[in-house]
């Protein structure tokens, strides 16, 4: 008789959590198996080289922890996370300004078009790394070359999306804002290139992954700095830790820059990219 | 005010091209309210951006107030079909309506008042802050005509703007549209595929035929005081003559398609 409630409060009470168990789940169910995944492929990786592999080809990610930890200390990593980035940027932002111009122009003007498109149509199939040797000529192994090679690649991705934009822009809204009297040249300006900003950032994102994919190599084979350099070093040297470093390095740089990108961009243009597709 | 004489329009190279509209001729006065009619495909679509300078005709002549038409101008505002891609996403309702006052250099002392008032006949002055995006089509179509009737132009090219929006909503807009036509003596032309509507709203009514080479097979005036109903005689005699032409009409362009 006294047990009953007592029972029942309990049976109450593991509803309870069991329900806010279940809402905690709902609620964080995507960061909790991002971090998941991440755990579970460390694990894989330290059983997988600790008992299949040769742990001096294949590093468990312990001995890199091990080795990546004086880097840290030191800041030489972070030296090199620094040296790299910049090139990066350099060339990115340059790219893209270049690119964003001469491709609404390209969009508007139908003879700039005809004149340039052959040629880009050509020249955006060498990639960064093919531009590498000449690029060493031009410019030396000095940054001069690493802002060349990552602009030329940088410029070509985000240039199509950008034609692609203004060339998709509706045209029953360029011909209202006529109906209103806005004049070509204000159209441009209020009606082409807001409509034609979803392309343009979807470019830019897929050139700044390009950018790290392409800065890597050019370090490797011209310069005597950064992170693709660190990886050469590293190779010559027969240091597979300190290769897995710079690897995870390039991984976990690529990933936080787009998620700044993407952050910064919905700060300052989520009216233009999020509410554009109706 | 609009003179259509012998109008042609190709799409494409002029022998083996499509032959989209031939021969049109009307005259529309300055105040009238003219509907264009005709199944799907027809080339209403086609004529009003002839008349609003979007498209150049292939042959003839298009003038208004006694000038050729080259290019739009903020004389004639059009209405679109398509309202979803004749918004600016990227602004909220009112900022929409505020755009369009701004490019015809409304003075900004009046832009709340005159977004205020389109806004709530149209209904849509309780989503003022809600993106395109956000609304659904039959109230996208509202916020275009909210914006179209605030900049009151001369002339009102309107393509089937209450296609998307249900049966009583498309009578308050109708009454809507009547009392501003009536009260403003501007002049519109607008396209219907919709029989009761034409003849509720136009003066005249120019019925088109189908495609290929397509025409006026017949323009007719409209009687009576607005607003009409369809019950009485002459407006359901109307219905059933236009009805009589476009039906053989509707049906050549069925069995064009199969
Ligand atoms: N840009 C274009 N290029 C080629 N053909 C076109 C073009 N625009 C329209 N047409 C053709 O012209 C004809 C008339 O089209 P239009 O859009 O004017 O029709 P509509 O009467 O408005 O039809 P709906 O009632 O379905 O809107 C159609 O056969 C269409 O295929
Ligand atoms: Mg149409």
């Amino acid at each position: 008789m006294t047990e009953t409630p007592a029972i029942h409060d309990q049976a109450a009470a593991d509803a309870g959590m069991r329900a806010r168990r279940r809402k905690f789940w709902r609620n964080n169910q995507g960061p909790l198996l991002a971090v998941l995944s991440i755990s579970l492929s460390l694990v894989f990786w330290q059983v997988a080289s600790t008992f299949w592999f040769d742990p001096f080809l294949v590093p468990p990610p312990s001995v890199v922890a091990r080795a990546a930890w004086p880097m840290i200390q030191s800041g030489e990593i972070f030296n090199d996370v620094w040296i790299s980035m910049t090139r990066v940027l350099v060339g990115f932002i340059s790219g893209s300004a270049v690119a964003i111009v001469v491709g609404v122009l390209i969009g508007r003007i139908k003879v700039l078009h005809h004149l340039l498109d052959p040629v880009i149509e050509l020249l955006r199939y060498l990639s960064p790394t093919a531009m590498i040797p000449i690029a060493v000529i031009w410019f030396g192994i000095g940054e001069m070359s690493k802002y060349f090679l990552i602009f030329w690649g940088t410029l070509f991705i985000v240039l199509v999306n950008t034609v692609a934009g203004v060339w998709r822009t509706p045209i029953a809204r360029q011909r209202a804002a006529e109906c209103m009297g806005v004049n070509r040249f204000e159209i441009f300006f209020l009606i082409v290139i807001p409509s034609a900003t979803p392309y343009i950032v979807t470019g830019m994102r897929v050139a700044m992954a390009s950018s790290f994919m392409s800065i890597i190599p050019a370090e490797i084979l011209a310069a005597d700095s950064g992170i693709g350099y660190l990886l050469q070093k590293s190779s010559m040297l027969l240091q597979t830790d300190k290769i897995f470093v710079a690897l995870i390095t390039i991984c976990v740089l690529g990933f936080m820059t787009d998620r700044v990108f993407r952050l910064l961009v919905d700060k300052t243009l989520s009216r233009f990219t999020s509410s554009t597709s109706i | 005010m609009l003179e259509v004489r012998n109008l042609r329009k190709v799409y494409g190279e002029e022998p083996g091209g499509y032959v989209a509209l031939e021969g049109i001729s009307i005259d529309i006065a300055a105040g009238e309210f003219l509907c264009l009619l005709g199944p799907s495909g027809c080339g209403k679509s086609t004529l009003l951006n002839i008349l609003a300078g979007f498209e150049e005709v292939s042959a003839g002549s298009v003038m208004f107030d006694g000038r050729p038409v080259k290019g739009a101008d903020r004389d004639r505002m059009m209405f679109f079909q398509d309202a979803g891609s004749a918004l600016l996403p990227w602004l909220t309702v009112e900022e929409n309506v505020r755009f369009a006052l701004r490019a015809r250099r409304v003075p900004r002392s009046q832009w709340d008042d005159i977004i205020t008032r389109y806004l709530s006949m149209v209904d849509l002055n309780n989503h003022r802050t809600k993106f395109p995006a956000e609304l659904s089509g039959g109230m996208r179509q509202r916020l275009q005509i909210a914006r179209a009737l605030a900049v009151e132009p001369r002339v009102l090219l309107m393509d089937e703007p209450f296609a998307a929006l249900d049966a009583m909503i498309r009578r308050r807009m109708h009454a809507i549209l009547t009392d501003i036509w009536q009260r403003s003596g501007q002049t519109i032309v607008f396209v219907t595929h919709d029989i009761a509507e034409a003849i509720a709203l136009a003066d005249r009514i120019a019925i088109m035929s189908v495609g290929p080479c397509s025409s006026f097979m017949k323009i007719m005036d409209v009687k009576g005081a607005r607003p009409r109903d369809m019950g009485d005689p002459a407006s359901s005699a109307m219905f059933a003559e236009i009805e009589r032409l476009l039906t053989p009409e509707i049906r050549r362009s069925e069995e064009r398609l199969g």
